[in-house]
């Protein structure tokens, strides 16, 4: 009888204690219980609940009750933010750079997502739900980007935020006057090989775009008879001209972000945002006064020539001077410790926790013109949330779940499990016939060729991945 | 490698008005029952007559076929043959790291044309114009009972296009069952100019599709009233996609991974194409889109396989490399499930028995065999848009046939004859070399494994990877049937391993730098006068390569 008794107990133990992590989930709701949350809008919460209906975060508050079919997860002495947001990646993009021309407006990042790419799946165990995905910085106006929710496991359609405003990345610098690498002999110099002349090779282009605009006005207004040709080139330089598409301009100099803001001014846009922006410290109140955005590394710099001149104090100097800053990765390996990153901010300058918390999550998400869906922890956003074992800006701090709209994209123990399955198909995968290694039976695999990289341009690769 | 199989012995035999006659055989006809015994009667190129109780005319020559079975002659949906193969690439100096070299390489490579746009741009490329007849370059792929190919380079984003040919004739002319099927892409880049990316290559293709619909509107409006009107441009490259922004030609996509495919039905919808992938080797992950969008599969059958041998400092294979080789088998019946239109292909490397034996792990893998069947015969003619002349044994239609002894899809299958537009090839089966006493074959052919060909020397070769070839130069050094030497490429330099002179040619193994990684190969080639060709297997899947010696 008390062997039985006790038996119960385990068992009713056991299934409590599973029933915490995942209860039967009949539909995508999610109520989160009893966590510290950092809203990154309205302060730290203890002990709060947040319940996700639909994919929208619908109740925040204490002692909610978790509706019928929803999953709880019991998140006592947890902490919980909003996804983070990374405003400068090249994750998941097959090609990077079409290096041919200087401008390449007509490339999209969106032909290039390949949902494939495990830099998604660890970006999720940083707690990073969504990101900027960006042409490289080889000419002056490069690609257009894609504007993505990490929605791992989906079909490439998936992943574009449908109304999240087009995007392109423009580039100045080395890169751009491809100095930093030696081109193969008896390949022709491409024009513009000074900063002048890439200022110059952009007004060009927004020149055309203007005549190009104008030709398609007349057309629609009767004036001409015969259509203007599709030129998806123009096309999008003319949706900068009209407001519509948001120019992330590269570039290291303040002297050359300086001249792009100005050309801005000229031709009557406003810059979203200047990336790496290393000397941005010079120029705050410039940038401030035009509303444009910079996107920062925190403490990362001296990698190239036009790299030397910067400071950790950057985003503290932006933040002071009413520039919406954020910190970007640029790279796949960074973007799983953003946390850790905006964490500096605090150290150098002392920006506040929530400030500095803002600059992975609600600011890039102002920078990408998202921030009525997500990047916050408020009622009526988007269920895109982090649980975290600890303070997120502490070092010892881990993922432990990430959900975006209410589905979990990366739980650490459903990790642990999968990767034992993992093992089970791989023992079963290696003894079947056709891997074998031929002739001799069996035995160790060959190594598995590193996934080819070629086409991200010399300079990038020269750089630390500095896209 | 066939020697050892087969001796091939060219009837070519085309009687004229006089008629030919199977009888007594099993007759598959593909559109219609099988007929477990029948005749059937060829006469002018056609099939005459077909049935169970019919008796040969007067004038037959008659061919008793006890105990085999006629198929309709198999069509091969994707091949490069008849179209010469790419010049081989001068080496630039100190082993090709010269760029200047290497641009006026590839500047010779650039067929000489008044276009627009730069070679690999340019849809109106047609295979028609390239192909070209000669009967050693289709013996081998005959004399395994495929009768109809679809061909077209591999080469540039438009491959150009492809056409439909029976492998018989001295002329082209009389080749060609279509002479246009389809444009075909693939994704590739354009070497030193846009597009240089994958991305940009997207971009170039919709540029084209949007200005090949303005030039047509153009030209419309300027046919009915010209004046007053600036003339629009002739311009050869865009009309040629005319046919196909109307629907009026199919347009192929070589795709393999499930994103390619995706990429390809993206690009299909956003044009409202009439779509086709080619390769195919993901296509079960998306066969739902295939099923939604009515697009059809030419599957490849070049599988992939383990081609790397063991080594004990070895890192372990991927898991991505491990599924592939397991579910790549059972693609074919998961888009048959899936109601998805599709044809085999050999995917262009294979030996050209894997198309038979590889068809049969397809049946292995969840595929009806009949639907396999179809998928060699009346299906592919329906995919090519022929199957109203050919793909079935039916009254009317061309008299392609193959006469198979054994199981269509196992090692021991054997076509004593195939007949292309009335022409009857017999082959005769060869002695197995186990079997002792060779059997002399009657016609004096060569005996199987008569002596090792001399293959020493040094060889520069083009390798048709997909998209990008690359070349090179082989050097060997032949001591009796062993052989030693380098295989060197614009990435490096590595020896060769287990180096064997075969009957026909060589084969070895060998570690190559490749995309900044070093990738495991296996090399079969087979050398005739002073030229060579063969096959490079790669983790990735088998690549062609051919090239000359050098003096």
């Amino acid at each position: 009888m008390k062997k039985i008794t006790a038996y119960f107990v385990l068992l009713i133990l056991l299934v409590g204690s599973f029933s915490v992590v995942v209860s039967a989930q009949s539909n995508n709701d999610v109520l989160i219980k009893n966590a510290s949350v950092l809203t990154a809008a309205r302060g730290t919460l203890e002990n709060t609940d947040i319940l996700i209906q639909n994919g929208k975060i619908t109740r925040i508050g204490k002692g909610i009750t978790a509706p019928a079919g929803a999953r709880v997860i019991d998140a006592t002495g947890k902490f919980v933010t909003p996804g983070i947001i990374d405003a400068h990646s090249h994750s998941m993009l097959d090609a990077i750079n079409e290096g041919s021309f200087s401008v390449t407006s007509m490339v999209r990042t969106r032909d290039m997502l390949n949902p494939t790419d495990i830099e998604i799946y660890r970006a999720l165990a940083g707690g990073v739900t969504g990101a900027l995905l960006l042409h490289g910085s080889a000419n002056s106006i490069g690609g257009q980007s894609t504007t993505v929710k990490f929605k791992w496991g989906h079909p490439v359609e998936d992943y574009p935020i449908a109304d999240a405003p087009p995007g392109i990345k423009f580039a100045m610098g080395e890169n751009v006057r491809q100095t930093t690498f030696s081109p193969p002999p008896g390949t022709p110099l491409r024009y513009p090989r000074t900063r002048q002349g890439v200022i110059e090779t952009m007004r060009d282009a927004f020149i055309r775009a203007r005549d190009y605009k104008q030709a398609w006005d007349d057309f629609k207004s009767g004036k001409t008879k015969v259509q203007p040709r599709t030129d998806l080139e123009l096309k999008p330089i003319v949706e900068i001209l009209e407001g519509k598409r948001l120019v992330h301009a590269h570039g290291y100099r303040a002297d050359e972000h300086l001249n792009l803001m100005l050309l801005a001014d000229e031709f009557g846009f406003r810059v979203a945002t200047l990336q790496h922006g290393l000397e941005t410290y010079k120029i705050a109140p410039e940038i401030a006064k035009r509303g444009t955005g910079a996107s920062i590394f925190t403490d990362f710099w001296g990698f190239k020539l036009e790299s030397y001149d910067a400071i950790p104090y950057t985003a503290y100097i932006l933040w002071k001077n009413g520039v919406n800053v954020s910190i970007n990765s640029d790279d796949g390996g960074r973007m799983r410790r953003l946390n850790l990153d905006a964490a500096k901010v605090q150290k150098y300058g002392g920006v506040p926790e929530q400030d500095a918390l803002q600059m992975i999550t609600l600011n890039p998400a102002k920078q990408l013109g998202i921030d009525k869906r997500t990047g916050s922890i408020e009622v009526g956003k988007d269920g895109d949330v982090v649980i975290w074992n600890a303070h997120p800006f502490s070092v010892y701090s881990r993922v432990d779940t990430t959900i975006i709209e209410g589905v979990t994209y990366f739980d650490r123990a459903v990790d642990a499990k999968m990767r034992m399955d993992v093992a089970k198909e791989r023992e079963t995968l290696e003894k079947l016939d056709i891997n074998k290694a031929p002739g001799t039976g069996g035995g160790p695999p060959s190594r598995p060729a590193e996934r080819r990289r070629g086409d991200r341009d010399d300079a990038d690769n020269g750089d630390g991945g500095n896209n | 490698m066939l020697g050892l199989v087969a001796i091939c012995l060219l009837y070519g035999t085309e009687a004229q008005g006089q008629s030919y006659a199977i009888t007594n055989a099993k007759i598959v006809t593909v559109s219609g029952a099988t007929i477990d015994k029948g005749t059937i009667v060829i006469r002018n190129g056609l099939i005459d007559a077909v049935g169970a109780n019919l008796t040969p005319p007067a004038d037959a020559q008659v061919f008793d076929a006890t105990g085999l079975t006629v198929y309709p002659g198999f069509i091969d949906t994707l091949t490069s043959l008849g179209l010469p193969s790419a010049p081989v690439r001068p080496q630039g100096p100190g082993g090709g790291g010269g760029g200047a070299a290497a641009a006026a390489a590839a500047a010779a490579l650039q067929p000489a044309s008044n276009s627009n746009y730069p070679a690999g741009l340019r849809p109106e490329d047609a295979a028609f114009n390239e192909v070209r007849a000669g009967e050693s370059q289709f013996e081998a792929v005959r004399n395994a009972g495929i009768t109809t190919v679809l061909t077209i380079g591999r080469t540039g984003i438009f491959n150009g296009q492809s056409t439909v040919i029976n492998l018989a004739g001295d002329s082209v002319s009389g080749m060609v069952v279509k002479p246009q099927f389809a444009e075909h892409i693939s994704f590739a880049t354009l070497p030193g100019q846009y597009p240089v990316s994958l991305m940009g290559t997207f971009s170039a293709l919709r540029q084209m599709f949007y200005d090949a619909q303005r030039l047509q509107d153009m030209q419309k409006a300027y046919a009915a009233n010209p004046k007053g009107m600036r003339r629009p441009d002739a311009d050869r490259s865009l009309e040629a996609l005319f046919p196909a922004i109307n629907r009026q030609m199919p347009v192929v996509f070589n795709a393999n991974t499930e994103i390619e495919i995706v990429r390809a039905l993206d690009l299909i919808k956003e044009f409202k194409l009439n779509g086709v992938i080619a390769g195919g080797q993901e296509s079960w992950k998306v066969a739902d889109r295939l099923k939604a969008q009515d697009v059809a599969v030419l599957l490849s059958l070049n599988f992939p396989k383990r081609t790397t041998a063991s080594s004990p400092e070895a890192d372990p294979e991927s898991m991505q490399t491990l599924r592939l080789r397991a579910d790549t088998p059972k693609g074919a019946g998961k888009l048959a499930a899936a109601g998805v239109k599709f044809a085999f292909q050999s995917g262009g490397a294979t030996a050209v028995g894997d198309y038979f034996t590889n068809a049969g792990k397809a049946v292995e893998g969840g595929l009806n065999r009949d639907a396999a069947i179809r998928a060699m015969t009346l299906g592919a003619a329906e995919i090519l848009g022929v199957s109203d002349r050919t793909g079935s044994i039916e009254t009317g239609k061309i008299a392609n046939l193959a006469i198979v002894k054994g199981d269509l899809f196992g090692k021991e299958k054997f076509v004593p004859q195939i007949i292309v537009d009335g022409k009857v090839f017999e082959q005769k089966e060869a002695p197995k070399p186990t079997s002792g006493r060779p059997d002399s074959g009657g016609q004096g052919g060569t005996p199987p494994n008569a002596g090792s060909a001399n293959v020493g020397g040094m060889y520069s070769i083009n390798i048709d990877v997909p998209g990008s070839p690359i070349s090179g130069t082989l050097n060997f050094t032949q001591a009796g049937s062993a052989l030693t030497g380098t295989m060197i490429t614009q990435a490096g330099t590595a020896p060769i391993r287990d180096g064997r002179v075969t009957a026909t040619g060589f084969s070895f193994a060998a570690t190559v730098p490749y995309g900044g990684a070093s990738l495991e190969i296996t090399v079969q080639g087979s050398v005739s006068g002073n030229q060579v060709s063969g096959t490079i297997d790669t983790p990735q899947g088998a690549v062609p390569f051919s090239g000359t010696k050098n003096p």
